[in-house]
């Protein structure tokens, strides 16, 4: 970082531009980390672009560890088949979620390490597209209209929507929907079977919730459900399905004092008091918990496949949607594969694009058995995605016609800190739930 | 004649350097030109840099602004700043305290006739933990007092008391960082105060004792007075050190509960990198500088009435 002080005039601009200088490195990264699966290079433009492209590399970030890389290594490898003459360089970077990856991201921007490819997940989409970052695909997808049109016909028009009104500022398209994840109950079926109880069905309540847990901790000793505190996984799945949110339609104001959500964070808080879920706060690990029959229940994505295959614990494990109050509901946020504004591979980066929204690109990475829900119907109900999964795997996508997207204002990760850590002293009952919940109602109206 | 003409000379010229002398001179400014360099640029080229942007406001993505002294503006009306500095002050007081006077004890407690390889032994299990990253620490004590598998929780239990959520109880939070970071840390003071220990002159306890003082008054009128400069050392170290503690509220408790073990680093790091506010973290780091420094210049004056001269 430059310190070189400006002459005369009040804007630092040396990194800026330097930055935007290796952001066109990067440009077009189809950033289908871990969570992305998305592919699909068009049919007719990778199947015949191959020895035809223009010599270019493009590095990639995504939000994934080294042990991801493999995966991502074959998918690049088949991309490479048909082009050969695009070379990535693809880069892991581990975070913890995406507002961290997007820290470290844009930390590397600023230092002058710009990638050419990004993934950016929906935490990310609106302050990459606000900052004047990316270069508009209208003219692209004007292009390809009809490998456009035959990807979004295989899309829910959720996907289509949400990504319009939430990563589309000024009316211009800077992302394609990519892949997504959404949440579900994951429940472990020998629990229920021991305890007696049959599996509940896709519309069950949080009544019949609450009387699973406690005839599950009664009659097996085991944890019913884990009351965790993630924003994603733990606080938005109970305010949804009673009819709440986080913030409001567009993001612009939050709605976190509301008796809703006080009610959401007082049934938590109930599965704590009575010992049904493990004090929140610590390092239980729900995934070796209901492998070893420990734990009856837990929300998750499309991630969690990974662990239960790993541990065996796939064939007792079933998906259910949550249990409502007022409705289904579900958080979902979704990748996208924006083209960086200073790239001087604009093509290359949309021939990648394409690829990774094309059949064969989705179906191969559902096959490698990544950890998210491929956008394309076709794809998400195939066996490709569907097999060595839990029953009820079918849930993740179809929970897309009751989803909301997970909001996410510019400053995304203090929003979740916030969140999490008085949703955690809520549960523990440290705070109480309405000094709770006005607590961070204040905090984040001063985030946004 | 010749007197008088080197005297006139010299007053007004200097006679140059020999060559040798000169070549003496560059062979000396070459050895220390790898230490020079490193520390202009990680230590005195961000330092400056801190400086200019704290009166900016840039968020990384954008060009920065110029706000002259908005930030430092800021800073006063800022309640997580203060909780934050509280906080950093409680952990900093509490491991200077713990570190000098349990420092002291086990080094007393070392430093007497033993066989050389436990002494050794000893000296290397108190130490080791110092040589383990704080990554590594973190989160290995975050696993020990996990609330419901911790083998921190199960021992309390096993005495009959219920286990706290120590991670997750306000009260508790920061005197488990305290702890931790103790366990983390005292080899490199112990050592330092047993080496401290090594320099008092024997003879003089041995005066002392023939005078008839007994351990207690040997060890306040003569070890005390004696090793009072490596305990100004340490003291001076230790509160710098956990001042910029970071690594374990970050792993351990993200800065809660409830904001109650936010140190003041951290706090910086958020503003920085959560909220994308440069500038405004550049001027807190500088109320960081300044706080770290008048307490050491306080130290340095106060020494002057406590430690041997």
């Amino acid at each position: 970082m430059n310190a070189t002080s400006p002459s005369g005039a009040s804007s630092l601009q040396l990194s800026r531009r330097t930055a935007l200088k290796t952001l066109a490195a990067l440009a077009a990264v189809p950033a289908a980390g871990a969570l992305a699966g998305c592919g699909g290079s068009s049919q007719t433009s990778s199947s015949s672009g191959g020895s035809s492209d223009k010599a270019a590399e493009l590095s990639f970030v995504y939000l994934g560890t080294a042990e991801q890389q493999a995966q991502w290594n074959q998918l690049f490898a088949q991309f490479n088949k048909q082009h050969p003459n695009i070379k990535l360089k693809p880069e892991g970077v581990a975070s913890t979620n995406w507002a961290e990856f997007f820290n470290k991201l844009s930390t590397r921007i600023a230092g002058g390490r710009v990638p050419d490819m990004v993934q950016v997940a929906t935490e990310g989409q609106r302050l990459f597209a606000s900052k004047g970052l990316l270069h508009p695909i209208d003219e692209f997808i004007a292009k390809d209209k009809a490998v456009i049109d035959e990807y979004y016909a295989d899309l829910n028009p959720n996907l289509i929507k949400w990504n319009t009104k939430y990563a589309s500022p000024g009316g211009k398209t800077y992302y394609l929907p990519g892949e997504f994840n959404t949440m579900v109950m994951h429940c472990n079926k020998v629990l229920f079977d021991k305890a007696g109880i049959q599996l509940p069905s896709a519309d069950w309540t949080w009544d019949q919730f609450l009387d699973i847990c406690r005839q599950i901790k009664a009659k097996t000793g085991a944890f019913a459900y884990v009351a965790g505190t993630g924003y994603f996984t733990d606080v938005m799945p109970w305010l949804l399905t009673n009819g709440t949110s986080s913030f409001n339609a567009d993001w612009t104001q939050p709605t976190f004092d509301n008796p809703q959500v006080q009610e959401s964070a007082q049934f938590m808080r109930t599965l704590v008091e009575e010992k049904l879920s493990p004090p929140p706060g610590g390092t239980f690990d729900p995934f070796t918990a209901l492998a070893q029959d420990k734990l009856a229940m837990f929300g998750g994505g499309r991630w969690p496949v990974i662990n239960l295959r790993k541990l065996n614990a796939v064939q007792k494990t079933v998906l259910l949607p949550f249990p409502k109050k007022v409705g289904q509901g579900s958080p979902v946020g979704w990748n996208g594969y924006p083209i960086l504004k200073a790239s001087k591979n604009k093509e290359a980066c949309w021939t990648f694009i394409k690829f990774l929204i094309s059949k064969e690109g989705t179906s191969f990475f559902a096959n490698l058995g990544g950890t998210i829900v491929p956008a394309r119907k076709s794809v998400a109900s195939s066996q490709a995605f569907l097999a060595n999964s839990p029953k009820g795997t079918e849930y993740l996508y179809d929970a897309l016609s009751y989803a909301t997207p997970i909001p996410a204002p510019d400053k995304g990760a203090a929003i979740q800190q916030v969140i999490e850590d008085t949703w955690r002293q809520m549960l523990t009952g440290n705070t109480p739930i309405a000094q709770g919940t006005t607590q961070v109602q204040g905090k984040l109206q001063g985030l946004v | 004649m010749a007197v008088q003409t080197t005297t006139a000379r010299s007053a007004t010229t200097r006679a140059p350097s020999p060559p040798r002398r000169r070549r003496g001179h560059l062979t000396g400014y070459l050895f220390i030109s790898p230490a020079v360099l490193l520390f202009l640029v990680f230590i005195a080229g961000p330092f400056v840099a801190a400086i200019l942007l704290s009166f900016y406001t840039w968020d990384l993505l954008t060009p920065a602004d110029f706000v002259g002294l908005r930030n430092f503006g800021r800073l006063i009306a800022d309640n997580d700043l203060r909780r934050s500095m509280l906080n950093t002050l409680v952990f900093a007081a509490a491991s200077v305290v713990t570190h000098i006077g349990l420092g002291l004890a086990l080094a007393l407690a070392v430093h007497r006739k033993m066989n050389a390889v436990v002494r050794y032994f000893v000296r290397t299990t108190f130490f080791f933990p110092f040589v383990v990253s704080w990554a590594a620490v973190a989160l290995v004590w975050k696993y020990v007092l996990d609330p419901t598998f911790g083998i921190g929780g199960y021992y309390v239990e096993r005495l009959g008391f219920s286990a706290p959520n120590w991670l997750s109880t306000p009260s508790l939070a920061m005197p488990s960082i305290i702890a931790v970071d103790w366990w983390h840390t005292i080899g490199y003071t112990f050592i330092i105060l047993l080496a401290g220990l090594q320099t008092v002159p024997e003879t003089l306890l041995e005066a002392a004792r023939v005078d008839g003082a007994n351990a207690w008054q040997r060890f306040w009128s003569v070890t005390l007075p004696m090793m009072s400069p490596t305990l100004f050392f340490a003291t001076v170290i230790t509160f710098i050190g956990a001042f910029q503690i970071f690594e374990p509220m970050l792993i351990m408790t993200q800065g809660g509960p409830s904001g109650s073990t936010r140190s003041i680093v951290q706090y910086t790091y958020e503003q920085a990198f959560q909220q994308f506010q440069i500038g405004y973290a550049s001027a807190v780091a500088l109320v960081l500088f300044v706080v770290v420094m008048g307490v050491t210049l306080l130290q340095f004056r106060l020494s002057r009435r406590w430690v041997h001269q």
